[in-house]
């Protein structure tokens, strides 16, 4: 298979600021965003990344678009290492990447009309001006706002959120890219509005073959999106393999918590407390060993001692736990 | 409005009638507005209004110097102890007043906004510098500040702007630097990064219209402040002697004792000039700092 | 039911705007049992926060209450003076707003947030303040050493957890929190829905829950409500409500309604958008979205009627509603 995305030991430490005491001694701490990841993404493959608020979700797909820029580790895209783009390669690239966000009513430029935004990147990219409007038609066709006219000249405030969405989506699509970032993108949105745009994007994931990374903190919506399933914990990748294996044998403590933690629309189901407690660690110094084993309740002496590394518990799944790592398991 | 999940929506944009009809509904607003258009079309009529060369000195028709007479249809404010014609030197004082004030402003606020904009967009160094910089501005002293420019580079029009621009631009670069972090922390900015936009286009698309207004607000603040300046300058004896300007005019009185002569047809029309003016000048941007930031208003 | 705690009846409420009248709440009517925890659910601009603020009695400037009754605890609080209503607030009525940062004041520690509602409101000495500060702390799970910290400190569930604190200082007949959980993810979502599970347990608390999501309604909710256009068109008990729609709307919301289990198939969105509330439509107001309506249903507004016990829901169509409900799970039904 082809991949599109190689990244490895890919890492983003946001410097903090410092007390006077360690100013005086010379440290300088750091947040510990992303703090080395590997990750390959094969061509046309739609993967979910999920965790909680502050695991480090937002600042992967920043990385990944080369919004930010890593503090170690190389990241490739299609071959080519993302560190070394700039000018016409950082063009192409930015042609070929692009990003979905939180809150449609945030993303558009409230002084642009509708069909100004969404030519935004045919300008940035330089098509021709001639070619402009069969593009920009199309993609409203992808994203089903055929009536392109009738909000052509709207602005965004004039249009409501599932529809704006719509059009940040057709924003993204109008340069044919061949990678979506798309971060937490209904999250915003009214459920009734929400189921539209997931169809929309399993719709595009199906026809255009694109490669996207679906960013959530609940699996529920990256279900319907993605057949792989990344979770992550504090800076790292705990778990990853199918969607449904994930959810129906996740095998980190973590992604049990976070699937339990859901709450089901029908009355009749597990009230039970979480199988971890407490809030995220701190991730500007964060536990020894497993970061979970602080809320983790089958910590044991090793979690604190040894990273866990991310291995294979299935074909294709693998999670980063001592438990269920090969040596526990032919000791249990 | 509604936070958490439910989208809040940005105010809605308003046509530029309703904009005007908000702004005119403060009633500082219209009378600035109103001061501001008399004067403007006096400083445009006033080499026809001004009967007399403003620095000609006047004889009577009997061949006596014109001096010191009270008002008359021939003098409407009578004329300086020198025979000058006070009216005449009023509404020529209305130029040099109108281009100190306009020119400051647009200074003001073109620096203000280079430096606020090239701060908050690459932060970093640039940032440090740029702030340590207007923190040392700040820490001088105004007046003296400018009359030391005067007495350096000549006490000309154009000096007395130099100088209030360089005074003055630190305030405004301040807040157009903490809006453009506001700014930065919108996503639309970060999708025209995703989109491909450069630097620049970032810059003068999606940043500048977004600060126009608050640029604007400081250059409008500056214009009393620059002409108070001006006539300062001019009436502690530092300013331009060649150019008449109410604060020349103030000045020329007090040196020649108008004041405990009661020669109030002398002093009191310029000093009421500069009070109309500068007060004018707050009341524009105070209605205009409504219309911008429609909430302080409730 | 047993007993009312609250009862509201034919409540309306219009916001004055640039464009004229919007009846944002039109003939709401309500019945919250003692103890109950009630769940408001509808989607966005369906009334739901103006409603919560009326009970409340804090509606903004440009909105008028412009008919109904609203009786807590036997009180009729229209007929009161604006006065004796603020009088109400903390002391009977609580609220929890929908972004907890508006309730925290950033300036002040919690602590002397605390003393203010509890002093101030309460006629609590100080020492007695910091006491019951403290319990209030730990029952909504927070450790009380946090109350000399500032709003901005704590991380988004602790804000509303504080903001849960505050609420229930008093003692209050009534909460009302609005969208509580909605900001937050997950897992902090999951450990607030609990420690509001408990304490509705512990404390016998009645409380309006006002919120988009049906699980969390499910997962917390006795009696649920659901609002559409300014008016509640199902009420009865949740499971009653979820296991068995009765008001087309609800089937709908069902529908769309993402879940971890099941076939990932395409989900159902309501198509269109909940009508202008300049111009209400005559008639069932969901009958431009409705895939079963019928010409009636445009002439004339369907009458509240019983489906089960304490469970109405107001359609022309009621009677059909098993029918309904098994071509409600098509998706094909949905498709305009
Ligand atoms: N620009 C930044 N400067 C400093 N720290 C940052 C910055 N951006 C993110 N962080 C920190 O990095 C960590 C991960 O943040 P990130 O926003 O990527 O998480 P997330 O999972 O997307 O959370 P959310 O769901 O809230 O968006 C957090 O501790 C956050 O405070
Ligand atoms: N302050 C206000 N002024 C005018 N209209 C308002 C105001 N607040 C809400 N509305 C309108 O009232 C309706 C209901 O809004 P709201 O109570 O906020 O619903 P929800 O909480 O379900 O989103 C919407 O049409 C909304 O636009
Ligand atoms: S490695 Fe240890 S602490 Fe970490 S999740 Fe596994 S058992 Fe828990
Ligand atoms: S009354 Fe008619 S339009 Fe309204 S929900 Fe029932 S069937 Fe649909
Ligand atoms: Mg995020
Ligand atoms: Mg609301």
């Amino acid at each position: 298979m082809a991949e599109l995305i190689a990244a490895a030991n890919l890492t983003k430490h946001y410097p903090t600021s410092r007390t006077t005491r360690q100013m005086l001694r010379g440290e300088r701490p750091v947040v510990r965003a992303v703090d080395g990841i590997d990750l390959v993404i094969q061509r046309g493959e739609s993967v979910g990344l999920v965790g909680e608020s502050g695991s480090g979700k937002t600042t992967v797909g920043r990385l990944l678009l080369k919004l930010t820029e890593a503090s170690g580790g190389t990241l490739n895209f299609d071959g080519a290492a993302v560190s070394g783009l700039s000018g016409d390669s950082l063009r192409r690239f930015r042609q070929q990447a692009q990003l979905v966000f939180q809150n449609p009513f945030d993303s558009v430029n409230p002084r642009f009309t509708i069909r100004r935004a969404v030519a935004e990147p045919l300008i940035n990219t330089g098509v021709p001006r001639a070619e402009r409007d069969g593009r920009i038609a199309e993609a409203m066709r992808l994203v089903h706002l055929g009536d392109f006219h009738r909000y052509a000249d709207k602005h965004p405030s004039e249009l409501s959120g599932g529809q704006l969405q719509r059009v940040v989506l057709a924003r993204a699509l109008v340069g044919r890219p061949s990678f979506l970032v798309a971060d937490e993108p209904v999250s915003m949105l009214d459920v009734s509005v929400r189921a539209g745009i997931l169809n929309l994007m399993r719709e595009l994931r199906d026809r255009l073959g694109l490669t996207a990374l679906y960013i959530s903190h609940d699996l529920t919506l990256v279900r319907y999106v993605c057949e792989r399933t990344l979770v992550m914990y504090l800076g790292r990748i705990v778990e990853d393999g199918p969607t449904s294996e994930v959810i129906s044998r996740p095998a980190h403590p973590y992604t049990q918590a976070l699937i339990k933690a859901v709450p089901r629309p029908r009355t009749d189901q597990s009230r039970e407390d979480l199988p971890i407690s407490g809030g995220l660690a701190n991730a500007v110094s964060p536990p020894s060993g497993c970061r979970l084993r602080d809320r983790c309740p089958y910590a044991f002496a090793r979690c604190a001692q040894e990273v866990p590394a991310l291995l294979e518990v299935a074909p294709g799944h693998r999670a980063a736990c001592h438990l269920t790592s090969p040596a526990n398991a032919a000791a249990a | 409005m509604d936070g958490g999940s439910t989208i809040v929506l940005p105010a809605k944009r308003r046509g530029l009638r309703t904009a005007l009809r908000r702004y005119f509904a403060d009633p500082y607003a219209v009378v600035g507005c109103v001061i501001y258009v008399v004067f403007i079309v006096l400083g445009i009529l006033a080499g026809w209004l001004a009967q007399y060369d403003p620095t000609e000195i006047l004889f009577t028709d009997d061949g006596q110097l014109a001096a010191s007479l009270p008002p008359s249809a021939a003098h409407w404010l009578g004329t300086t102890n020198l025979g000058r014609d006070i009216f005449s030197q009023l509404v020529m004082g209305i130029r040099p007043s109108l281009f100190v004030g306009i020119t400051a402003a647009v200074g003001v606020s073109a620096l203000g906004t280079a430096v606020g904009v090239l701060a908050g967009y690459f932060g970093g160094v640039v940032d440090t510098l740029l702030m340590r910089l207007t923190d040392v501005v700040l820490g001088l002293p105004f007046l003296p500040f400018v009359i030391v420019l005067a007495a350096l580079l000549g006490p000309s029009l154009q000096n007395v702007v130099f100088s209030v621009v360089i005074l003055l631009w630190p305030n405004a670069a301040r807040i157009i630097r903490a809006q453009l972090l506001t700014l930065m922390q919108r996503q639309f900015i970060e999708a025209a990064r995703v989109t491909g936009a450069s630097h620049s286009r970032i810059i003068l698309v999606h940043i500048l219209p977004n600060i126009l207004p608050l640029s604007l607000l400081y250059g409008s603040i500056s214009v009393g402040w620059a002409i108070l300046t001006q006539a300062s300058v001019s009436f502690l004896g530092f300013g331009d002697q060649d150019t008449i300007s109410w604060g020349f005019m103030l000045q020329d009185a007090y040196a020649s004792q108008a004041l405990s002569q009661a020669q109030y047809n002398w002093f009191v029309p310029p000093g009421l000039c500069i009070v109309f003016v500068v007060a004018a000048g707050f009341f524009l941007s105070r209605g205009y700092e409504n219309l911008i930031f429609p909430k302080l208003k409730q | 039911m047993t007993t009312a705690l609250l009862s509201v009846s034919d409540l309306a409420v219009t916001y004055r705007t640039q464009a004229g009248l919007v009846a944002a709440v039109d003939g709401v009517n309500l019945e919250v049992p003692a103890g109950a925890m009630l769940g408001l659910v509808g989607e966005s601009g369906c009334g739901k926060t103006t409603l919560a603020r009326a009970l409340m009695g804090v509606l903004p400037g440009n909105a008028r209450v412009s008919r109904g009754r609203i009786v807590l605890d036997g009180t009729d609080l229209q007929a009161l003076s604006a006065a004796k209503r603020r009088a109400l607030l903390w002391r009977d009525i609580s609220f929890v707003p929908q972004s907890s940062m508006n309730s925290l004041d950033p300036v002040y520690r919690m602590r002397t947030q605390m003393r203010e509602v509890l002093c101030g409101r309460g006629d609590l000495s100080r020492g007695a303040a910091d006491t019951r500060a403290a319990d209030l702390f730990q029952a909504v799970g927070l450790n009380p050493v946090r109350l000399n910290d500032f709003p901005h400190q704590f991380s988004g569930g602790m804000r509303q957890r504080a903001a849960i604190a505050l609420a229930l200082a008093l003692h209050p007949k009534l909460v009302i929190a609005d969208e509580p959980v909605t900001a937050l993810d997950v897992i902090v979502q999951r450990q607030v829905l609990d420690m509001l599970r408990r304490l509705g347990e512990d404390m016998n608390l009645t409380a309006i829950f006002v919120t988009h999501d049906i699980a969390v309604v499910a997962y917390l909710c006795t009696v649920t409500a659901v609002m559409y256009a300014g008016r509640i068109v199902e009420y009865g008990p949740t499971a009653d409500v979820l296991a068995r729609p009765a008001h087309p709307y609800t089937m709908g919301l069902m529908n769309a309604f993402p879940d971890l289990e099941g076939p990932t198939q395409d989900l159902a969105p309501i198509e269109g958008s909940p009508p202008d509330l300049h111009t209400p439509p005559t008639g069932c107001r969901f009958a431009a979205r409705c895939p079963f309506v019928q010409p009636v249903c445009t002439t004339t507004y369907p009458a509240p009627t019983d489906v089960a016990p304490d469970h109405w829901a107001a359609c022309h169509r009621v009677g059909e509603a098993e029918t309904l409900r098994a071509q409600a799970t098509e998706a094909a039904t949905w498709q305009s």
